[in-house]
């Protein structure tokens, strides 16, 4: 009478509190994983080793092309790729400037998010709301596009200095400034960060919010004590995103900068083609890469605090 | 207590679960008559839902078999089993209306469209929520949806209906009401049924018979009445009612010193001030009011007890006899005599 | 309900809400006063700085655009590319998307932050590093190749948003079905894709756009064999005048309007927040 079976369709179903990674998931989560694997990080792994100073193989046409290409001298390579980027006076600035902006940039814009997301948390009502569609309008722009409009509100003859003018006031060209640089990263970061923080901060009951207020905690008390502690995950994925999304921005910065200093996405652009100096570009791509992933370790942090609050592992 | 043929709806043999490592159902057995309703009962974590889960076929026993009218139906998968089950938190399809969630079984079943509309309409009408037919479960209460779930699983024509705590996210009104619903249905339905419960009010007052589960495994299965009568472990009578509780022995209606264990029902503690044969004199302790009877703690000379007294209810201070109508008297957790 | 009354009232002084109007009309000229400004371009023969009304209006710029054949092909590449992303990153992405919404916390957050990590390479970085893989290949200059390219771009937005979306659906919803009788894959088609609809939905709308903006990288491997309406952008910017630009600009903003137009309630809703925090 007795017999041994297996689990075949708990899997999935009545297993749920316990799944597995079964063949089949695995088969299924396969696909963009191998796409990613080959057309990004394999690129990615040459491009290191090409910036250690391993010129041959796939990275031999390149070193050949290439000016300043510096052949790895130890069996790991070389650093004397990174040396160069280090002391060129040209990345400093650039550097400079780049975590300058990823940090205005950023705080910025979770300031706003925040002032919005709390002011349709805790006041509502239809201006709250079209408030927050209004600041959605950039989700729907492309940013070549918005790169362009900005460009040229804010140019010479833009309408800044055109509508200044009628009142005798010189509105400075704002334009090819590194302020236009801020400008336009925070005009296409904000609709994703508006979404997280907000929809963050609706999600926190009610119940929670009043029974501060019925402890007697003012408006500034309640932001400080229970809104912002209730939705930090949210917001720290807000601003991790917005940070990583501006520190490899590209668009923003070559249409809105100055040619001197700007951000390190445009040169790298600008070694690679222009200055026809690949290693030293690719050296630029992984300190990019670098301070990105420190980022990115935030938002790691984050979601596995929320994870373990939430029981989830 | 159905009086109907003694056939066999719902066997389980030797059912065996393991878990995460651990023996969820350990080697359960269980026989549910034809039109029977069949309550699982037990504390949380005891593998009430682990059963029902096998039964309906979400979960393949590691060991046993479940055979249903007849027919082994172990492996079956859960859509080709004639189970239908009433989720704990109802599982209603929130994109669809109360009357696609109701037609969805029959539609799977491809049947006719005119032979859906009026089978789920007379589903509906059963659990009286056709006004609601054209709702989504958000629009409706709990009890209501509650009610959707239930038309939902019966309009399959199941062999046998498998409830989920059905009634515990309902308010204490409610619950009976629904219960009472319940009931009635399966009644008229003559549907083989097993409600999974760990309120014994519930499991005593709609079942025809009760099991009792303790540690994937059943204590005691039989009628409401015998399992308060004359609960066969330790573990049952302290599960079922009140009771109080001695280490000792029993002989001549009093409690002498020994080794098993003497349970007395609260209400079987009878208390007057005139003296009868096996009576015993008393003072009341402590009177605690409950509702529609009093608790009274009474002290004599062998034992303190407490007792259920709805008339002639005594002062605290007052002297008078006790006398212990049964007693049941356990070793090793098992019932050995009934004094 | 007193409670939030209170919060309303205390904050509806004339002050406040006169700061609170300020700070609104800021950001609405912060915002649209661009893209305003942009748009007028296109129906204006010429602008004299300083004035603040242009010379004289026109539609002579958009017979100009839909005259020049590069343009017009531009915009015939763009919207045969785009739609093929879309459906191949479907594709590849939504099973991978279906089995991490059913993995393990732990295997589900592997999955998705790799793609992340993959994905917070600095684009510009990745272009210039691809190009070898890609002469190798003989992808440069093809339609493939920027297929391939703006794929990448679509992975990260077709993998978590469904898998949160399909993490989402109570799985004891999908039991009542199969309880029901019906089969895995009605459950799956009735309930579970149904439930994630508003996920796929707002996935498909993102990766749309992320294909069809993409200029880096479609420049770097398309040009100048393949132009798409932002590598035109590139060139038009350089070389037209700007009212050409501003008409293009009206012409490439379209989809996206009407797109996100169509899955507006869902952004809003919190898909798209809710795609981003892993669970
Ligand atoms: N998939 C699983 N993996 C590991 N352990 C499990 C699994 N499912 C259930 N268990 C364990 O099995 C035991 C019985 O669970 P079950 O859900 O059947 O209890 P129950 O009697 O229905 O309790 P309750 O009244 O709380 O619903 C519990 O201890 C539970 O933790
Ligand atoms: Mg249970």
């Amino acid at each position: 009478m007795t017999s041994t079976k297996t689990d075949v369709v708990a899997e999935g179903l009545g297993a749920a509190k316990a799944p597995r990674l079964s063949v089949v998931g695995f088969l299924m989560a396969l696909p963009p994983l191998l796409l990613v694997l080959f057309f990004v990080g394999l690129p990615v792994l040459i491009a290191f080793t090409f910036s250690l100073g391993f010129t041959t193989g796939p990275n031999r046409v390149l070193s050949m092309i290439g000016q300043e290409i510096h052949k790895k001298d130890q069996w790991w390579g070389t650093f004397s790729a990174y040396k160069d980027v280090i002391h060129d006076p040209r990345f400093a600035g650039d550097m400079r400037t780049t975590l300058a902006i990823t940090f205005i940039s950023t705080t910025l814009v979770l300031l706003m998010a925040l002032g919005i997301g709390i002011y349709q948390r805790m006041i509502g009502g239809r201006l709250a709301s079209v408030m927050t569609a209004l600041t959605l309008v950039p989700l729907f722009v492309p940013v070549v596009i918005a790169a362009w409009a900005i460009h040229t509100f804010y140019a010479g003859d833009g309408f800044m200095r055109s509508f200044f003018s009628q009142f005798g006031i010189e509105f400075p060209t704002v334009t090819s400034t590194v302020s236009a640089i801020a400008i336009g990263t925070i005009w296409t970061s904000l609709p994703f960060a508006i979404l997280m923080v907000t929809s963050g901060l609706q999600s926190i009951p009610d119940a929670l919010i009043e029974t501060a207020q019925d402890a007697g905690a003012g408006f500034i008390r309640i932001i400080r004590t229970v809104l912002i502690p209730l939705a930090i995950t949210p917001i720290v994925i807000a601003g991790t995103f917005t940070a990583i999304g501006i520190l490899g921005s590209f668009t923003i910065p070559l249409f809105l900068g100055p040619n001197q200093p700007t951000m390190l996405g445009v040169e790298i652009s600008n070694f690679f083609g222009a200055y026809n100096r690949p290693q030293q570009s690719i050296v630029m791509a992984f300190i990019v890469f670098a301070s990105a992933s420190g980022i990115a370790l935030i938002y790691i942090w984050a979601n596995v605090r929320s994870a373990k609050q939430s029981g989830r592992i | 207590m159905t009086d109907s043929p003694q056939e066999e709806g719902l066997v389980l043999n030797g059912l065996t679960k393991i878990l995460g490592g651990r023996v969820i159902i350990d080697n359960l057995h269980l026989v549910v008559k034809k039109g029977e309703m069949v309550s699982l009962l037990g504390p949380s974590g005891c593998g009430k839902t682990t059963t029902l889960r096998m039964i309906a076929g979400f979960l393949i026993p590691d060991k046993g078999d479940i055979v249903l009218n007849g027919k082994d139906v172990t492996t079956i998968g859960p859509e080709k089993r004639p189970s239908a089950m009433v989720f704990q938190n109802y599982a209603l399809w929130p994109h669809m209306t109360v009357f696609g969630n109701v037609a969805y079984p029959l539609k799977v079943r491809k049947l006719a469209k005119p032979e859906i509309e009026k089978r789920v309409h007379e589903a509906l009408a059963m659990v009286n929520l056709m006004h609601h037919k054209d709702s989504r479960p958000g629009q409706i209460s709990g009890g209501e949806q509650q009610r959707v779930a239930l038309a939902r699983a019966l309009v399959q024509e199941p062999d046998i209906l498998l409830l989920d705590e059905p009634l515990s996210n309902l308010d204490a009104k409610l619950r009976v009401k629904v219960r009472e619903d319940i009931r009635d249905l399966q009644r008229r339905l003559g549907i083989t049924t097993v409600i999974v419960t760990h309120d014994q009010d519930e499991a005593l007052s709609i079942s025809d018979r009760i099991a009792v589960m303790n540690n994937g495994k059943i204590e005691q299965f039989s009628t409401p009445q015998e399992l308060y009568d004359r609960p066969e472990t330790e573990y049952v009578a302290n599960f079922i009612g009140s009771l109080n509780h001695i280490q000792g022995g029993f002989a001549d209606g009093q409690v002498i010193s020994g080794t098993e264990v003497v349970g007395i029902r609260p209400e079987d503690v009878h208390f007057s001030t005139e003296q009868v044969p096996g009576s015993y004199p008393a003072t009341v302790q402590l009177v605690v009011p409950r509702g529609h009877f009093c608790e009274v703690y009474l002290k004599r000379a062998d034992v303190e007890l407490h007792a259920f007294i709805s008339l002639d209810v005594p002062l605290a201070g007052t002297s008078g006899f006790v006398k212990i109508n049964k007693a049941l008297i356990y070793k090793d957790g098992k019932l050995v005599r009934v004094a | 309900m007193a409670k939030r009354e209170k919060s309303r009232a205390k904050s509806s002084s004339p002050v406040v809400k006169a700061l609170l109007g300020i700070f609104m009309l800021a950001m609405a000229f912060f915002i649209l006063g661009p893209l305003l400004w942009l748009a007028i371009h296109a129906f204006v023969t010429n602008w004299t700085y300083p004035n603040l009304y242009p010379d004289g209006w026109t539609w002579h710029w958009w017979t100009q655009i839909f005259a020049n054949s590069a343009l017009e092909e531009s915009i015939r590449n763009s919207l045969i590319i785009s739609p093929i992303v879309v459906v191949l990153s479907m594709i590849i992405c939504l099973p991978a998307a279906y089995a991490a919404g059913r993995m393990n916390y732990v295997g589900r957050k592997t999955f998705l932050i790799g793609l992340f990590a993959a994905n917070s390479f600095p684009k510009i970085g990745l272009f210039a590093s691809i190009a070898t893989l890609y002469y190798a290949l003989n992808l440069m200059g093809t339609i493939v190749g920027v297929i391939i390219i703006q794929l990448l771009g679509t992975i990260i937005y077709m993998t978590w948003i469904p898998a949160a979306a399909f993490a989402s659906v109570p799985r004891n919803l999908e039991e009542a079905a199969r309880d029901a009788g019906a089969s895995k894959f009605r459950v799956f088609r009735t309930i579970t894709l149904r439930m994630a609809m508003p996920g796929i939905l707002v996935a498909i709308v993102m990766s749309f756009l992320a294909s069809f903006d993409e200029a880096q990288g479609t420049y770097l491997v398309g040009a100048p064999a393949i132009y798409t309406m932002p590598t035109e952008m590139y060139a038009l910017v350089e070389n037209y005048p700007i009212q050409i630009a501003a008409v293009f600009s009206l012409l490439l903003a379209f989809p996206s309007v009407l797109l996100i137009g169509l899955a507006r309630k869902h952004i809003v809703g919190g898909q798209l927040a809710e795609g981003f925090q892993i669970k």
